[in-house]
């Protein structure tokens, strides 16, 4: 019952979220030789926020170069998106990280704006 | 003999067919939340500060994590401003990055627990527990090096990084 009130609070909490699914994804083989994909899914609830960059990583925080549809992507308030990011397979072990990140409009309400971000990890 | 053998055949199907599985599976997932989005007040000419007592307010993000020991919450307080008037002289950055509340008793280690990064501006805590956990992050930024000079006039905007990485 406990359980049941603090999850139908945080439910109704939520004012703004971002998410980003899977916690650990794989890579597998494409259409392409030489090239590999993984498919990603993200949600907007963050009425502030309506694009996200992806980036890729290697254990360093150093960018890999990948291929996405697009690399900032526009995600509309309560919408869901499966993205397909691609990379090549000298690049696949390196990989570490697969990132989001919301981008911030400025205001001119001298508002300290949250940026979130949510890193995946290739195990 | 041939319907015996029918019946015990469609028994044997019968039961084949009769345990269904449900299978399921718990995903590990993160949710990023802007619970309060902050703003700066402006006690003095040369302070910009979230600190309530100053008019102004501490942004609160909560991080949700579905499973235990999957994610580590990185935040960070500001270190620039993401848009201001052009500034001549030296701003300071001070902050602190703390957990206001959790869903657990259980994550009370949590910033006993946690490391400092990036010259202290960032706090990485590892979310050993599966739960909500709300931070507080305080920011001032004081203008002029320490000669107390005062802001030119115009919009400031800073950000709070809130990050979820998968362990």
């Amino acid at each position: 019952m406990c359980r049941s009130v603090i999850l139908w609070v945080l439910l109704c909490s939520s004012v703004a979220a971002h998410e980003m699914t899977p916690t650990y994804p794989k890579w597998q083989t494409s259409m392409i030789d030489g090239v590999h994909k993984t498919t990603m899914e993200m949600f907007n609830k963050r009425q502030d926020v309506k694009w996200y960059e992806i980036g890729v990583f290697d254990k360093e925080w150093k960018a890999i170069p990948f291929v996405t549809s697009y690399k900032v992507i526009q995600l509309d308030y309560l919408n869901h998106v499966k993205f397909d990011v691609y990379i090549t397979s000298n690049n696949k072990d390196k990989a570490e990280y697969i990132c989001s990140l919301s981008k911030l409009r400025g205001n001119n309400n001298n508002k300290p704006m949250i940026a979130s971000k949510i890193c995946s990890r290739f195990k | 003999m041939n319907k015996l053998i029918t019946i015990a055949l469609m028994i044997g199907f019968t039961s084949v067919y009769a345990g269904t599985n449900i299978n399921g599976t718990v995903e590990s997932r993160c949710t990023v939340n802007t619970d309060t989005s902050g703003y700066y007040g402006n006690p003095n000419a040369y302070t910009l500060t979230t600190l309530p007592a100053s008019a102004g307010q501490v942004p609160v993000i909560r991080i949700d994590t579905s499973l235990a020991n999957a994610y580590k919450a990185q935040i960070s307080y500001p270190t620039s401003f993401s848009s201001s008037p052009s500034l001549g002289d030296t701003v300071v950055w001070t902050g602190t990055v703390a957990v206001d509340q959790t869903s657990s008793s259980d994550m009370s280690g949590y910033q006993a627990a946690s490391t400092t990064a990036d010259g202290g501006a960032m706090r990485i805590y590892p979310l050993s527990i599966a739960g909500a956990t709300w931070f507080s992050v305080a920011s001032v930024a004081t203008y002029g090096g320490g000669q107390q000079k005062a802001f030119p006039g115009g919009s400031y905007t800073a950000v709070v990084i809130a990050e979820c990485v998968a362990q």
